[in-house]
């Protein structure tokens, strides 16, 4: 178990800058997320950390040892693709076992530590299945198990869950994230799923055109994002004139529909366009006076405005905040 | 595909029939004629005999030339397979600047016209002082087989995800334990695939065998050298075993690919 801490890491493919000047500290036992679109260089700052590439310049160091020019071999990280990359001619068990095998444990104690890390990730029963025989979820949870089972210094996950459907999905993440608190084992995980990071994550570092954009926990970089790139990332963004000629950021949840004329003074009038029901919650797309448009998210309590309908919208002035 | 009218469908079909008709034919011909009595080639055969079969299999040159074939097929089918092993590996993962350039380095024995390369190596092994030598003809075999090699394993390894590597040497495999414990066990069926294709490319050359091999003979150089001096049957039953040897290692590519779910993705 150990930290990580990049600095001013840099891959460079030609004149093309894949990362650019990356600083990032993860602390021991920490579960970060490095969130970005594709092209954002994420992946590449997860094999330059895993070792499978070298960064132009910078340098990284994990568990304080400077690992910049170690192999693969020698960093002892857990590694999880999206693809599983699990190998076909072995069984369960034989995977997980792989690990224990290179490090020459053998015999009783690698038996019991495979069948311990197998209960972990729920497969005990499936040791003498081969991967293909498995379900993409089953497939994903081997991978796991395999990645923790030699106690890696530290875990990376690269868009794990991409491959499975969305419920698979939300339980996995769920699993995942308890995994990750019973083994207290620094992660560091790869995506562009904006929920999948704001769920699981301490701390999230966006990425954008190789270059950091924000580092910060879920809820500050959703409410208080650094930039408009960060605001429109992380969900759906409102701006709004501010007295000083800024923009400010409102969040679709701090907006206030009304329909008995203005509540207070920051009251505007509105015309829904779009009602879109979402099951807990109703998104409405609305048209204020001169063309701006706005979107509100409202619980859903058995009524919903229709299309068409003239409300009054507003919104507390602590629920603005100003991006540049 | 096949365009859609029935008519130019069954016009196509007949001219794939007629195709395979036309390239089987003097195959099926040659193995009754292997087991004729008449003492020159005639077909129908007269009558039957195992007479053929007994002169090639009692005649020591036909069994040395027999031997030579074997231990040459053997040595350069291994040796083409290492290298072009590690070539399409090093060709298929590698990021190096000049891959393409490489690439058809290694490939060009295939495309080149056979009798070009046979007068290369020709001059090449008599520079070294190898012409006419064992080693010589074991080296210029596998030369011809390593591109077939490439072929057949550069598709296999194209497959496999590369990602899988890379997971075992982050859990700590050497290269080399994960090319022996990972990659191999998975590539083997176009492994042997691979050898097969390489045995058989060098059991069946001619060309270049008569260009370099000087007093070696090997089985289809002295088919040729004896069809020149007199038309001998004993050569249909030479070809006859040939045939059959060839039909059941391709037969046994075809069992094994098939069964791994490669034989479309290697012949395609």
């Amino acid at each position: 178990m150990s930290d990580i801490r990049l600095e001013g890491v840099t891959k460079r493919y030609g004149t093309f800058a894949a990362a650019e000047e990356v600083d990032l500290s993860v602390t021991q036992g920490e579960f970060v997320t490095i969130l970005g679109p594709s092209g954002s260089g994420k992946t590449t700052l997860l094999s330059l950390i895993a070792g499978l590439n070298r960064p132009t310049s910078g340098r990284i160091f994990i568990g304080g040892r400077d690992v910049t020019n170690a192999t693969a071999q020698e960093r002892n990280i857990g590694l999880v693709f999206q693809s599983y990359a699990l190998f076909p001619h072995m069984t369960v068990l034989q995977n997980v076992l792989f690990p224990l095998g290179v490090r020459k444990i053998g015999g009783a104690e690698a038996d019991r530590l495979a069948r311990d890390a197998l209960k972990l990730v729920r497969l005990d029963g499936l040791e003498n299945r081969r991967p293909s025989q498995l379900s993409g979820g089953q497939q994903q949870r081997v991978a796991l198990a395999r990645a923790v089972v030699f106690k890696p210094d530290i875990l990376l996950l690269d868009e794990p869950l991409g491959a499975l459907d969305r419920k698979l999905r939300e339980e996995l993440q769920v699993e995942l994230k308890q995994l990750q608190r019973t083994l207290g084992v620094t992660t560091l995980l790869v995506t562009h799923d904006q929920e999948e990071a704001l769920s699981l994550s301490d701390r999230i570092m966006v990425l954008d055109k190789g270059r950091t954009q924000q580092v910060a926990a879920p809820t500050e970089a959703y409410l208080r994002p650094a930039n408009r790139f960060v605001a429109e990332f992380l969900g759906i963004a409102n701006f709004v004139g501010l007295p000083d000629g800024r923009q400010g950021l409102v969040r679709p949840e701090r907006v206030r529909l009304s329909t008995n004329g203005a509540a207070n003074d920051s009251g505007k009038p509105a015309k829904i366009v779009e009602a879109i029901y979402l099951g807990q919650m109703v998104r409405y797309h609305l048209a204020l006076e001169g063309a701006q448009s706005i979107v509100a998210a409202v619980p859903f309590l058995g009524t919903a405005h229709v299309p068409g309908e003239q409300v009054t919208v507003s919104w507390e002035s602590a629920d603005i905040w100003p991006v540049t | 595909m096949i365009g859609g009218s029935p008519w130019s469908r069954r016009a196509v079909a007949a001219m794939g029939i007629f195709g395979l008709v036309f390239l089987t034919v003097p195959l099926i011909i040659v193995i009754p004629m292997s087991f004729s009595s008449a003492r020159a080639l005639t077909f129908p055969p007269p009558s039957l005999s195992l007479r053929w079969y007994e002169t090639f299999f009692g005649d020591p040159r036909w069994m040395e030339a027999m031997w030579t074939s074997t231990l040459v097929a053997a040595i350069s089918s291994v040796a083409a397979l290492l290298l072009g092993g590690l070539a399409a590996y090093g060709l298929r993962r590698g990021t190096f600047k000049g891959r393409d350039w490489a690439e058809g380095n290694f490939m060009a024995p295939l495309i080149v016209p056979t009798i070009i390369v046979a007068i290369a190596l020709y001059l090449a092994l008599a520079k070294i002082g190898l012409l006419g030598s064992f080693a010589g003809l074991v080296i210029a075999h596998t030369l011809l087989n390593v591109p077939l090699v490439m072929m057949v394993l550069g598709v296999a390894i194209r497959e496999f995800d590369p990602r899988i590597e890379q997971v075992a040497w982050s859990l700590g495999a050497s290269w080399g334990y994960t090319i022996r414990k990972v990659v191999l066990p998975n590539l083997a069926p176009s492994v042997f695939a691979a050898w097969i294709f390489a045995f058989i490319g060098s059991f069946d050359e001619v060309i270049v065998t008569s260009f370099i091999a000087g007093k070696y003979e090997t089985v289809p150089k002295k088919m040729f050298n004896e069809l020149i001096l007199e038309v001998n049957p004993t050569i249909t039953a030479v070809a006859t075993l040939l045939i059959v040897f060839t039909v059941l290692a391709l037969a046994a590519v075809t069992l094994i690919l098939g069964r791994a779910g490669k034989l479309k993705q290697t012949l395609v």
